[in-house]
């Protein structure tokens, strides 16, 4: 697909080397601001890409590949920018990028992931769905359940695909497959002889060396989570294509209570059960090719349970009937499941109260329990309890909860395996979806037929951030102002977006808000659970109430009153967008771009070795950028068509300044330049700011602050002397930029803003330092500016007198108002610490200031 | 929308991503849908049954999507034809235009943009159908 090499491919060679050539303030700035324009790119295309997952857009995967190779160059040219700027000190980053983009092309190419090519052992915390082609579909599911639902499952982790295929060619067993299906399908050895010598090589076979570090690893991380104390595992198969397409029911091996110690030999034991005579014969009569053959396998902590069974989300029978089925008996689930022994049936209304409509209680005799060294066995039931239900009333609705939502999570009717123990904890073992499509079909009415039973409230009104369909009642936060309330499969309604929400997006069937982005934060969640959401709707806590039953179709837009569960029931005979390949490729790329591993640039990790994304790059190559232009040794460089000019001011400072780009009107002369002729955005906002009435004749400022005040910032000519010592009052400028050095008394300021009428680009970064007086006070005024820059939403970091203000990210008109704050107090408090001489005055002075702010502006 | 009969879409795309959604997005609004990834297939089946509205991708391999709208609106100049393509330029839009394509969609597109053109193609459709019958 992809014919041409990207551009990195063609320059990476090129900029190898350290950069020699003088290097003008110009240039500087406009790689500065490529690297802003950049940044800004990559953002929008990342979350364009997510946007696709919302399923509300029709994308193909020439999409996919075009937006990856966009993104690729785009993040390329972003290192090689900073390292312009910064003398390719940042060198690293070229191979943090070759890193993932490597990665990229694989999966894009459909090669295997070499990340994931590598993995034989992983816990269940680090397994989900994204992986299923490396551990199977059963671990996949199961650790979702307890990684994304927060459901109880024992823990446990997987031996993957990668594994199974070490262990054959170590041994040299894949080659006498070959040979031995061959002989089977020409009809010379019967599928039975073929089996078994399979199953013989691979139980005799020796598991590699590295395969065994890991497992151990596994096993005794297994271990520090049972408490150390002594435990015993289930060994059971995950292998490819089982649960899926092809349900390959109970023919495959799972072992229980097996003693840890034997797990290599439990391990050869599930994955020869791959190589039975019936498991052979039902992939030839299903077209089940045997090169896709490969089987993943679960280990996980045993539990010894009261009851155990199976529970169906639907009726498979009679799906009309709106129940859920459970299926128990004391002990442990094997014969329930395998229907080996009579067990309790419980028929449960789906409907949110989980009323028991039917139960059919059974003389239990017999249950299969586990032995404390080890292994299962068929005991005797107390006589008490064999008539007895195994299953509480209370238990049922909690099982009936459980299942729905993970029915809602993989958008089809479920099929459960659980355990509850003595202490009522319900463990989950398994779920898989339950196949009953075709039955289904028929619950289906005619989809033009909704509208006309179900009067619609809305449509058309929001954005879609997470397709599917919920049914459920009203739950208004506006007016229960707490999530207290909150019952399982309500659809939550709110006025805007919250991260409060997260809490109970698992159990939500659907969320409706009035305001909010679909690129926003509670989409992500929505994403995450594949909760249906539609934000931005304008009108949906005014035209719903509080309790109303209502059916939410995020897939065409639209609510409708009442409870339309035929809709529900359309999407589960549909076939899932999430199943699609060109769904989870882009999910698959997208875990190489969009998360962001950073957060702290304080952090040791924040460096090139440690990214992971293509955000994590962008992140780190925008702050170094900020960085670099900051601490810029400004005298260095070569100032081509740009020359110092003296700004005019009615206060007694003088400034110098450069102009790179319009950051003066054009009529303005170099003799006589005036704060009106300053075009610069965040310039004009900090004049504004610095030179308002009151601010720089302020009470804290003595008597004869202003002859102190000239005689201190007077500049020199920057050819005539030392930098070191003259021509701090400088600024770099444009039109939207401005680099303010400030040396004003004994404090140094430095402002560093980027404004324009993206808020994306806006930043403003402040900096002081340092004061004539002793420690002491100058911290005390340090407080006084952290506590003005905080009110106005600065990110503020103080240490000793040494204060560090950060702004982004905000709107043109805010930005401005931050910069002329910044004036403000770099007038107010430039002798303030004089004044300073116990705390009570921090709190007086910033008073004052908010006085006088508020005065002079009112 | 006419109750009793529904409007004929056919669908060609060589993702079959894009069949999928849109199969299953539109029959929910009431379409009778049929889709094609093959372009020989869906030139096989206009030659047999004609289709109200045609949407189709452009860029293909073995008969590409303008030849086969080309022969769409050759054989049933009725027939409302919607373009989606990944590789949108000038040239092609113009081209589509000049064969007397409906609307020009560039992938990706929300649900939403194609439905609206679905919808401006059926009032034209009912428009005709009126002018037939007047």
């Amino acid at each position: 697909m992809i014919t041409h090499l990207p551009d990195w491919t063609r320059t990476i060679f090129r900029l190898g080397r350290p950069v020699r050539r003088p290097r003008s303030f110009s240039d500087l700035f406009s790689r500065f601001r490529k690297i802003l324009e950049s940044n800004n790119r990559i953002l929008d295309l990342m979350t364009g890409m997510g946007d696709k997952l919302s399923g509300d857009y029709i994308f193909d995967s020439q999409y996919i590949h075009s937006t990856c190779r966009e993104m690729g160059n785009l993040v390329y040219m972003l290192i090689q920018d900073l390292n312009y700027i910064a003398g390719n000190r940042y060198k690293a980053l070229n191979d943090a990028f070759r890193r993932i983009n490597t990665s990229i092309e694989d999966i894009l190419e459909g090669r295997p992931d070499t990340e994931e090519a590598s993995l034989y052992v992983l816990p269940h915390t680090k397994v989900n769905t994204d992986i299923e082609a490396v551990v199977g579909s059963k671990n996949a599911n199961i650790a979702e359940l307890k990684n994304i639902l927060g459901l109880k499952v024992p823990d446990g982790f997987a031996i993957t695909t990668n594994a199974f295929r070490l262990f054959l060619e170590y041994n040299g067993i894949d080659l006498e497959i070959k040979k031995n299906i061959e002989q089977w399908h020409k009809g010379q050895l019967s599928s039975a002889i073929a089996a078994s010598r399979i199953s013989r090589l691979i139980k005799q076979g020796r598991i590699p060396p590295r395969m065994k570090k890991q497992i151990t690893r596994a096993m005794q991380q297994l271990s520090v989570s049972a408490g150390n104390k002594k435990f015993f595992v289930a060994v059971r198969s995950s292998a490819l294509g089982e649960d899926g397409q092809f349900s390959f029911a109970g023919q495959y091996l799972s072992l229980l209570n097996e003693p840890r110690d034997n797990i290599f030999n439990s391990y050869k034991s599930v994955i020869a059960s791959i190589y039975t005579e019936t498991a052979m014969e039902y992939r030839k009569s299903t077209g089940f090719e045997e090169h896709e053959v490969a089987m993943a396998v679960i280990c996980m902590i045993m539990i010894s349970p009261k009851v155990s069974g199976v529970l169906y989300t639907m009726d498979p029978m009679k799906p009309e009937s709106k129940t859920l089925i459970i299926n128990a008996n004391w002990g442990l689930g094997a014969p329930v499941v395998a229907g080996e022994m009579r067990s309790d049936s419980f028929e449960i209304q789906r409907d949110s109260a989980h009323k028991i409509v039917g139960m059919n209680i059974v003389r239990k005799t017999h249950a299969l329990e586990t032995l404390p060294g080890g292994g299962v066995t068929i005991k005797e039931v107390d006589p008490d309890l064999q008539t007895k239900a195994c299953i509480k009333a209370e238990e049922a609705v909690r099982l009936a909860q459980a299942g729905l939502i993970i029915e809602r999570y993989f958008k089809q009717p479920q099929d459960i395996e659980f355990s509850i123990d003595r202490n009522g904890t319900i463990w989950f073992l398994q779920a898989r979806p339950l196949n009953i499509k075709e039955k289904m079909a028929k619950m289906v009415c005619d989809i033009r037929e909704i509208a006309k039973t179900y009067p619609v409230i809305f449509s058309g009104k929001g954005l879609v951030a997470q397709s599917g369909v919920a049914t459920g009642k009203v739950f208004m936060y506006k007016k229960h102002e707490s999530l207290d309330e909150f019952s399982q499969g309500d659809i939550l309604v709110a006025e805007q977006t919250s991260p409060i929400f997260a809490q109970i997006a698992r159990n939500a069937a659907g969320i409706i808000t009035d305001i909010g982005s679909p690129t926003g934060h509670m989409a992500t969640i929505a994403r995450e659970f594949r909760v249906p959401t539609i934000v931005d709707t304008q009108v949906a806590t005014s035209m719903l109430s509080d309790g109303q039953q209502i059916t939410l179709d995020a897939d065409a837009n639209v609510v409708y009153d009442g409870n339309a569960d035929a809709l529900c029931y359309y999407e589960f005979t549909d076939e899932h967008f999430e199943q699609t390949a060109e769904y989870r490729l882009l999910k698959r790329v997208l875990k190489k771009i969009s998360p962001l591993n950073f957060v702290d640039p304080e952090d040791k990790k924040f460096s090139p070795k440690y990214c992971r994304t293509f955000h994590d790059i962008t992140r780190f190559v925008h702050e170094k950028a900020v960085e670099e232009l900051i601490n810029l040794n400004y005298y260095d460089l070569k100032h081509d068509n740009s020359k110092a000019v003296k700004l005019d001011l009615h206060i007694p400072l003088d400034l110098m300044l450069i102009d790179v780009g319009g950051g003066l009107e054009d009529k303005a002369t170099d003799n006589n330049i005036t704060q009106e002729n300053i075009v610069s955005i965040p310039l004009k906002a900090f004049l504004k700011g610095l030179t308002k009435e009151g601010m720089w004749c302020s009470e804290p400022m003595s008597v004869d602050f202003g002859s102190f005040m000239s005689s201190l910032t007077r500049t020199f000519s920057s050819h005539l002397a030392n930098p070191k010592d003259i021509g701090r009052n400088l600024v770099i400028m444009s039109e939207n930029y401005a680099n303010i050095s400030l040396r004003l008394g004994y404090h140094f300021n430095m402002v560093d803003a980027y404004m324009s009428d993206n808020h994306n680009d806006n930043y403003a970064y402040f900096r002081f330092f340092g004061g004539v007086t002793d420690v002491r006070r100058r911290s005390r005024r340090v407080s006084f500016i952290s506590e003005v820059l905080a009110e106005h939403n600065f990110r503020v970091e103080q240490k000793g007198d040494l204060i560090v203000a950060r702004i982004k990210k905000i709107s043109r008109a805010k930005m401005e108002e931050s910069m002329t704050v910044i004036g403000q107090l770099v007038a107010f408090t430039r002798q303030l610490d004089v004044k300073m001489i116990n705390d009570n005055y921090v709190a007086k002075y910033i008073d004052d200031f908010w006085a006088m702010t508020k005065h002079s502006s009112g | 929308m006419d109750e009793t009969k529904q409007i004929t879409i056919l669908i060609l795309d060589d993702e079959p991503i894009v069949c999928k959604r849109l199969k299953s997005a539109l029959e929910r609004k009431g379409y009778h849908v049929e889709t094609f990834s093959k372009s020989s297939e869906a030139v096989a089946r206009i030659r047999e049954k004609t289709f109200e509205i045609v949407i189709t991708d452009l860029k293909m391999e073995g008969i590409d999507g303008m030849q086969f709208l080309t022969e769409v609106k050759q054989r049933s100049p009725k027939t409302e034809v919607i373009v989606i393509t990944g590789f949108a330029t000038m040239e092609t839009a113009k081209e589509s235009f000049r064969k007397g394509v409906l609307d020009f969609l560039a992938k990706p597109f929300k649900l939403g943009e194609i439905f609206q053109v679905i919808e401006k193609a059926e009032k034209k459709i009912q428009q005709t159908n009126q002018e037939v019958s007047e």
